[in-house]
């Protein structure tokens, strides 16, 4: 057995270029196959993360009275002690924010603005460091700054929500609201930033300000509306609430409640739905083209051998030892090629995962009528990984079987004079 | 003897003019109830102004004593729809609809009508003193009418408008203006009396104004067309039974 | 020589047929995947554009010229009259249907519960060219006209435990900026392709939402279905035209493709899609040139023959190059019918997807099309020959280089 794995090893280090291109053939259908499926992985998961990223985060806790009256922003029923809260879910390793969403009029003067206008906003108080923990807008920001620890009177907006009112920096702007009880407030803040991300829900709507003022202004005691809790991406959330939820009966936060990012989703509009299973079928035809070019190169690199193969024959090596070298050889190209395929679709991946390709770039403004800023990402998947590892040698070592039958078929000396 | 004499007159000169020198707690409490009769029953018009033009709705009005009242707007475009206030809550009544509508907490705070005239402001309860601290500042003239001018500052946050400003008239204790600020000074409502009537020994306002400082070109005119002061009212009109009806 | 060399070349094909069926087989498979891809990303194209067009803009959308200004305000009032537009619209030649639609966001009360809903007054007899209700129903029946009945989402049914037979309150503002309640009996429940529209919305006739909100007349939009291949901002320019002269009023008639806010997810969508497909492009390119490649390598003792016998430098090259050429014609042409045919034929039957929504957990089974394409199937085919022809070049090039000497001694 040694002999024959040795044989197959020696044979594919004599044929070094035959070898080579047979496995960059391996190794490019499987690095293919890889990154077009991390992209579809990716364009599936985009809408998904659009949501946790920027609107509902992974996990939310709120007042339990809150829930059921949530799309009239009531400050009453929030949550206390939640810095303590706070505290205690980042003792049991969860990153979590506070947050306090008040809806309030927005009043435009015609000093900055051209026109007097008002209209209804909700308006969502961030802690300016830790937010960032939980959501992604640091790399959001295109114009300004970013919002100061107890800033008084900055407010942050969404691109589209600045380019639908002609807001600039510096421009100002009056918050006409209730605070905590109902009593009128009248908040002046000035437009300090504006942030795109490719969440278009948010672009559209976004207003964010500090939560240590505004709960100050609004009489909020210490309390919040809500705390978000990040979770890491391929988490089993449904799991964590549960344990989330314990956390909070043990730690006597009895009125409070953990929902998941599904739960909340629901209120929230899904703009593009990518079609699960289409993806399924794009991924397939990959697979084919994949297989086929893997078959074809192994099939012409065995057929090349089959003098190679008469020869072994005719100085009387057995036949299935004759086939196991051939299978070993085929196995050890489809190896190099998946291990390599493997390396390259994993580094490109990483770049696609974590840097992505900016499409945003492709549209003009005048397209779609609002800046875009979109980055096409992939995403992992072992799962993925594995079937392509798997399927290369595999398919390898299964195609080469019939070049090797049918040279085992022949009679040795048609094998010997083959073409 | 002299000196008896003396202090007496001292004591007559200064005693009239305490007796006439009102608190602000005393102006409010006669401000209340000078607003306030057994039953009412009036008919008269609210005039909304926003960015989308002019409107007007007409209404029919009941009250009894200062926690029920009853509203049915007679304008074509509300007719037969009817807002009643009893035991502490808001009820819609819509002739389209089959059931009521319960207004409570929040949702309170929406504007009637589209008006610069909310739900809540409907349901305030004129226990002014309860809500407010007040404190005389000043006497000056508005319209010509000597006013005690008022500051009313808000006892708890569950009180909307933190602070208040009115011009109350000396002789009928009219509120003839009222400015509603919020805790740091900000103009956000402005009320006028356009015109007044009298009923019996009472003067009330026939025509006010009520502004949104906040929004450009935003006001809302009531007017009472008619006025009775006490009439005898069935008290069954102030139940969900008869609202359905 | 020159002049025999097609013929040396096609004979060579058939020399080692198992060479050649090979290299035709990478390059049918590659040609056929693209052309199936194109025809099913072509399927999703026109399922979203479908999709865009029956539920929310119609192919032309009519409505009140300031409406989009004070679209955040709820303008009810801002309506368009239907009388007499919408026989301005028939008569034009390239509308096939309209229909009317009132938007308005309401407050649903079941008792003391309240719930924001979006509520659509809908014609539903002139809806049958851009929702088929009928075919979305899953529970009940359709409204009747005139009565104050509504149909609802499933997933909004669900989550407020309602079902056929229940009634229901809207509360909404009216056209006279007031407000207004009415109560309707749910008598059916539909299931819509998109989330949204299954969790949030109800429809009621269009005549009863009229009466509930003082719009007398007028409706919010009116919604056309243009024939086949029209030209939609053709269209909707000349109508504008024709009912500002006309009627004399001026409308905000636009064409879907001019409405940003929905067209532009439409493009960012399609766009990633024929991005991904590029990827394919690549793959079935290499494929095509690796085969054809290592079928080069493989005969590098013929070369070497063919060398000793007299044929060199471009002959040669030129030999290998007919030899491609004709193989990659039969194969990309075998692959391109394949794919023609098996993407008409996937486009007939459908495929069928039970769509688990992201994240949401909705089960709505939809059906896509895939779309068959003349003109995209030539010029895959042109591509795949013109690749593996190409792909040819430089290894039999590299291969006539070599001294015959050596080239017969390859194994």
């Amino acid at each position: 057995m040694k002999f024959i794995f040795t044989l197959a090893m020696k044979n594919l280090n004599r044929y070094k270029r035959r070898t080579a291109v047979t496995a960059i053939a391996i190794a490019i259908g499987l690095m293919m196959y890889i990154l077009v499926d991390s992209l579809l992985l990716g364009v599936e998961i985009e809408s998904e993360r659009n949501l946790i990223w920027y609107e509902t985060s992974s996990v939310r806790i709120h007042n339990k009275d809150y829930w059921p009256d949530r799309l009239l922003y009531p400050l009453k029923e929030g949550i206390e002690k939640s810095t303590q809260l706070t505290k205690l879910l980042g003792e049991n390793g969860y990153t979590a924010t506070e947050r306090i969403v008040f809806k309030a009029d927005m009043v435009l003067y015609s000093n900055d603005f051209g026109e007097d206008g008002n209209f209804p906003v909700v308006v969502t108080a961030i802690d300016p460091e830790k937010d960032y923990e939980v959501f992604h807008y640091k790399d959001t920001l295109i114009e300004g700054r970013f919002l100061n620890k107890g800033e008084e009177d900055g407010i942050l907006l969404g691109s589209w929500l600045a380019e639908d009112i002609g807001a600039e920096i510096g421009y100002w702007v009056t918050l006409l609201t209730r605070g905590n009880g109902g009593f009128f407030e009248a908040i002046d803040v000035q437009v300090v930033g504006i942030v795109n991300c490719p969440n278009p829900n948010v672009n559209r709507t976004l207003l964010m300000m500090d939560i240590d003022s505004v709960g100050a202004v609004l009489g909020m005691d210490g309390s919040v509306t809500e705390i978000d809790i990040k979770l890491p991406e391929r988490a089993d959330v449904d799991n964590e609430v549960t344990k989330i939820a314990e956390i909070l009966d043990k730690g006597g936060f009895t009125n409070l409640q953990a929902q998941s990012w599904k739960m909340l989703a629901k209120d929230y509009l899904a703009i593009a739905e990518a079609k699960r299973g289409g993806t399924g079928v794009i991924l397939f035809l990959v697979f084919i083209i994949a297989a086929v070019g893997i078959s074809n190169t192994m099939l012409m690199a065995m057929y090349e051998r089959t003098r190679e193969l008469g020869m072994m024959r005719a100085m009387g090596m057995k036949e299935n030892h004759i086939r196991l070298a051939f299978i070993f050889e085929a196995g050890g190209i489809g190896f190099l090629g998946a291990i390599v395929g493997i390396i390259l679709g994993v580094v490109l991946n990483i770049f696609l995962v974590e840097i992505g390709i900016d499409y945003g770039a492709f549209f003009r403004d005048i397209d779609i009528g609002y800046r875009i800023q979109n980055i096409m990402r992939g995403a992992w998947s072992i799962k993925s990984l594995i079937i392509a590892f798997v399927s290369g040698i595999t398919l390898s070592m299964v195609v080469s079987l019939l070049p090797i039958r049918r040279a085992l078929k022949m009679d040795i000396p048609a094998c010997l004079t083959y073409q | 003897m002299y000196k008896k004499l003396l202090y007496l007159l001292l004591f007559c000169l200064i005693i009239p003019a305490q007796l006439f020198a009102l608190t602000a707690e005393e102006i409010v409490e006669k401000m209340d109830s000078l607003s306030t009769f057994d039953t009412t029953h009036s008919t008269g018009s609210i005039q909304t102004t926003d960015r989308f033009g002019t409107k007007i709705t007409l209404f029919n009005f009941w009250s009894q004593g200062k926690k029920d009242s009853l509203i049915e707007f007679t304008s074509k475009a509300e007719r037969g729809q009817k807002i009643l206030r009893t035991e502490g809550s808001l009820y819609l009544f819509y002739p389209d609809a089959e059931q009521l509508i319960r207004m409570q907490g929040a949702a309170l705070r929406q504007s009637m009508l589209g008006s610069d005239i909310s739900y809540e402001d409907m349901t305030e309860e004129k226990t002014t003193l309860d809500n407010y601290q007040v404190k005389l500042e000043k006497e000056e003239l508005f319209k010509e009418q000597d006013c005690y001018v008022l500051t009313l500052t808000a006892k708890s946050r569950s009180v909307a408008y933190p602070v208040q400003k009115l011009w109350v008239d000396k002789q009928t204790f009219l509120v003839w203006k009222g400015e509603y600020y919020t805790k740091q000074g900000r103009l956000l409502k402005e009320m006028e009396v356009l015109k007044t009537f009298s009923v019996g020994d009472r003067v009330l306002p026939k025509e006010s104004k009520i502004e949104d400082k906040m929004k450009k070109n935003s006001f809302t005119i009531m007017s009472v067309d008619s006025f009775e002061a006490n009439p005898k009212l069935d008290k069954k009109i102030f139940t969900l039974e008869n609202l359905t009806w | 020589m020159m002049k025999k060399l097609p013929s040396i070349a096609f004979r060579n094909i058939f020399r080692n047929l198992r060479r050649s069926i090979l290299s035709a087989v990478a390059i049918a498979v590659s040609a056929m995947s693209i052309v199936m891809l194109f025809g099913f990303l072509d399927g999703m194209d026109a399922d979203m554009a479908s999709n865009l067009k029956s539920y929310y803009t119609g192919e032309v959308r009519i409505q009140h010229a300031d409406f989009e200004k004070y679209e955040r305000y709820n303008p009810l009032h801002l309506g368009v009259d239907y009388k007499s537009i919408e026989p301005i619209a028939n008569t034009h030649d390239q509308v096939r249907s309209s229909t009317a639609r009132i938007n308005f966001p309401a407050n649903m009360y079941l008792g003391e519960k309240s719930h924001g809903v979006m509520g659509v007054g809908v014609d539903f007899l002139r809806e049958k060219d851009f929702i088929d209700f009928s075919s979305l129903l899953q529970e009940g029946r359709l409204p009747q006209e005139k009565e104050n009945e509504i149909l609802m989402g499933f997933a909004l049914a669900r989550e407020m435990n309602l079902n056929v037979g229940d009634k229901v309150t809207l509360l909404s503002t009216t056209a006279a900026r007031g407000s207004n309640a009415f109560t309707f009996k749910i008598v059916g429940i539909v299931g819509f392709p998109i989330a949204a529209l299954n969790a949030n919305f109800v429809w009621a006739p269009i005549e009863q939402v009229q009466k509930f909100l003082g719009m007398d007349q007028q409706v919010q939009q009116i919604l056309l279905m243009l024939e086949d291949k029209a030209d939609e901002k053709l269209v909707a320019k000349q109508l504008r035209n024709e009912i500002e002269t006309k009627v004399g009023s001026v409308t905000d008639t636009r064409s879907w493709n001019e409405l940003n806010d929905f067209y532009g997810f439409f493009k960012v969508a399609k766009f990633i899609y024929y991005f991904i497909a590029m990827f394919f492009f690549v793959l079935g390119s290499t494929v095509i040139i690796n085969t054809t490649m290592m079928i080069i390598f493989e005969r590098m003792r013929e070369i070497g023959m063919l060398s000793t016998l007299g044929m060199h430098g471009s002959e040669l090259t030129k030999l290998f190059l007919l030899e491609g050429f004709f193989i990659s014609l039969i194969g990309s042409a075998v692959g391109v019918i394949i794919g023609y045919i098996g993407t008409y034929y996937m486009g007939k039957i459908g495929l069928n997807f039970s769509d688990a929504m992201s994240g949401i957990d909705l089960e709505v089974s939809s059906i896509l099309y895939p779309q068959t394409n003349i003109l995209t199937t030539i010029v895959v085919w042109f591509y795949a020959v013109v690749i593996s022809t190409l792909s040819t070049f430089i290894p039999s090039r590299r291969a006539s280089k070599i001294e015959p000497v050596e080239a017969l001694r390859y194994v």
